[in-house]
């Protein structure tokens, strides 16, 4: 019966400390989650010869040379200019067409509001791999294939979904009789939109927005088809470098630092609010 | 950003003259335009008024025309010229080839593809497997997290790791710890295997391992999302039933078959349909680790496709099998949903 009783604390109950064992195996799976990484991590400040041995190097002297390989040999940073455009611009435009989409989906009760909303939502189902060919003939008409501008859509398109998706059970969640009162006091529909409801829900897009940026970071298979050298993003050229014959193990360590570090960097930052943002619905109620 | 104030002087301005109008319209139309809000009636905004929020009818569609525009171009128009290509007899190699309508030809050669059935076993196989183990221990790691208070926002970071990897990184880490002579894992699984008399483990060249290790790498990279999913889900569940049971004297157990599970079933079900159709259609992983092999051990359907039309530039039979795909995927989740339904139903 003490045995039951301490699995059944509630979220907001006095912490129990005695669980001494939870901490154990969560710790056992902190480090078997993260060593992965930190070792391809630390394999990329290692020299080739040191990478290259069959055991494993624990101890080693740092060195930058295969960051040097990869941003002066191979110019990565013309890559990861391209990424960050790409992944910035495509999250602005996505979250911005999204939001006016689930707005209306949340608020309006209009005839086809289901069917919308499922249609939508459908467009996710596709595997990316199975539009590749109509989508690749299509870019090659428009003269959109290897271009910035190419990808910005398509990564809009690819994630609209999702961001209505996200955004219309949070705009369910914000009482329409705030709009309303701000409306009787004289505010147009757009005004009482931006300076009421907006507002209410920044943290909820900024959520959105995060999840956005790193899906559209880490897109690859576009990427890899659609692209050649002018607007290549990191992940396949990454893949490039990584993979194949005579590629020793700390150029690939340093390609994943490369591609990682401002993903990471950019998680923590945000953390909170992506955290504020996931359960604003959950907590105004 | 405060709402309450105006933040730049022209939008003061701005807003002065709304009141203004709205003075003169909320006598004459004030009650008809209640619920969505006032909207003057001069020629210059018959337009607006005719669009605008006045009209609940129209207004939605305003405000989903840019994205449903865009998903149209990107997402209705790729389809509708899939199926297109599939009636077609499309060689990306020979654009020159006279190509002609041959119907439902190119579905009944994928269904008759040995291949195509070898690589939808593998990818349903593969689903499965790796969603199922992700959801127990996603569940598991959150009911676990519950129970510890210090540090864990600190260790839910380490936790949620390999999920904000990109896929792609993800696939190249394991493809090195799994590296024959030099990887992390080979080379202490070998040290154990050597010293129990045996050679190191192939654990990405034998067909019948590579499958399991691209299954045990999709769940250590996906779990945390599960995790995340259950985490909100349990924070949503209240209190009272918990309580009910602890006076009642329910076991641990029972509590947890009972209360808990039930009581998540809506984060269960977006989350297992959510890691369903990404498992389906699981691609960075295969390509980078095994490339479908060794042989075609672990080639999913999406490797297939590739396959097919981009090393064999078999267009048209691409197209039929990316339809095929997304037909199989459109009723596995109406399939969930109606279970799910039916089961809150009966419970009820």
């Amino acid at each position: 019966m003490t045995k039951s009783h301490t699995l059944m604390v509630s979220p907001d109950a006095p912490p129990v400390q005695r669980n001494w064992w939870a901490y154990v195996i969560i710790l056992i799976i902190c480090v078997f989650n993260f060593l992965p990484y930190l070792y391809v991590v630390m394999t990329g400040f290692m020299d080739a010869t040191t990478s290259n041995r069959p055991e494993p190097q624990w101890f080693f002297t740092p060195t930058l040379e295969a960051f040097r390989f990869l941003l002066f040999d191979k110019n990565l940073m013309h890559n990861f200019r391209n990424s960050l455009v790409v992944s910035l611009s495509a999250t602005f435009l996505s979250v911005t067409l999204g939001m006016f989409c689930a707005y209306a989906i949340a608020r309006f009760d209009f005839g086809g509001r289901d069917d919308v909303s499922f249609w939508v939502l459908t467009n996710r189902m596709m595997p990316p791999v199975a539009v590749l060919i109509p989508i690749f003939v299509t870019f090659q008409t428009l003269r959109l294939l290897d271009t910035l501008t190419g990808l910005i859509i398509l990564y809009t398109a690819m994630q609209l979904p999702f961001v209505v998706w996200m955004l219309t059970g949070y705009f369910r969640d914000i009482p329409r009789r705030y709009e309303e009162s701000a409306m009787v006091d004289g505010d147009t529909w757009f005004q009482a939109f931006r300076k009421v409801t907006l507002p209410l829900m920044m943290p909820s897009i900024t959520a959105t927005a995060i999840f956005v940026m790193i899906l559209s970071w880490n897109e690859y298979v576009f990427a890899l088809f659609l692209t050649s050298t002018g607007a290549r993003t990191m992940p396949p050229a990454i893949v490039a470098y990584s993979i194949g014959a005579n590629i020793s193990w700390n150029v690939l360590g340093a390609a994943v630092v490369l591609i990682t570090a401002p993903l990471i960097l950019f998680v923590l930052i945000v953390q909170r609010q992506l955290i504020s943002g996931l359960s604003q619905g959950t907590l105004r109620k | 950003m405060r709402p309450d104030l105006p933040a730049r002087p022209d939008a003061l301005a701005e807003t002065s003259y709304e009141n203004e109008r709205m003075t003169d319209t909320k006598l004459i139309e004030g009650e008809r335009l209640a619920p969505v809000g006032p909207i003057a009636g001069g020629p210059r905004r018959r337009l607006l008024a005719r669009l605008g929020p006045s009209n609940p009818a129209a207004f939605p569609w305003v405000l989903m025309a840019p994205t449903l525009i865009v998903l149209f171009a990107f997402g209705v128009y790729p389809f509708l010229n899939a199926l297109y290509i599939a009636s077609q007899n499309i060689i990306l190699s020979r654009p020159n080839s006279p190509r002609f309508f041959v119907g439902l030809y190119q579905y009944q050669t994928v269904i008759q593809d040995p291949e195509f059935w070898h690589a939808l076993r593998i990818t349903i196989w593969f689903t499965v497997q790796a969603v199922f183990i992700q959801f127990w221990l996603g569940l598991g790691l959150a009911l676990l997290f519950r129970r510890i208070v210090l540090g864990a926002s600190i260790l839910r970071i380490f936790i949620l790791i390999p999920m904000i990897l990109p896929p792609l990184v993800a696939a190249l880490i394991w493809r090195y710890m799994f590296y024959p002579g030099g990887g992390l894992v080979t080379y202490y699984a070998g040290g154990i295997t050597r010293a129990l008399g045996l050679g190191e483990i192939p654990f990405l060249s034998d067909p019948s391992i590579a499958f399991h290790t691209l299954v045990f790498v999709d769940v250590w990279e996906w779990t945390p999302f599960m995790f995340l999913m259950m985490t909100a889900g349990l924070a949503s569940i209240p209190r009272q039933p918990y309580e009910a049971a602890e006076i009642d004297g329910a076991s641990s157990w029972r509590v947890f078959w009972t209360i808990t599970l039930p009581l998540l079933k809506p984060a269960i079900l977006i989350a297992v349909i959510i890691r369903t159709m990404d498992a389906f259609r699981t691609y960075e992983l295969i390509v980078v680790m095994t490339r479908g092999g060794p042989g075609n051990a672990t080639t999913t359907l999406n490797v297939y496709l590739t396959k097919t039309g981009l090393e064999f530039f078999d267009a048209s039979k691409a197209a039929a099998i990316s339809l095929i795909m997304m037909m199989i995927i459109i009723v596995m989740s109406l399939i969930f949903i109606r279970a799910m339904r039916m089961r809150s139903q009966s419970a009820a």
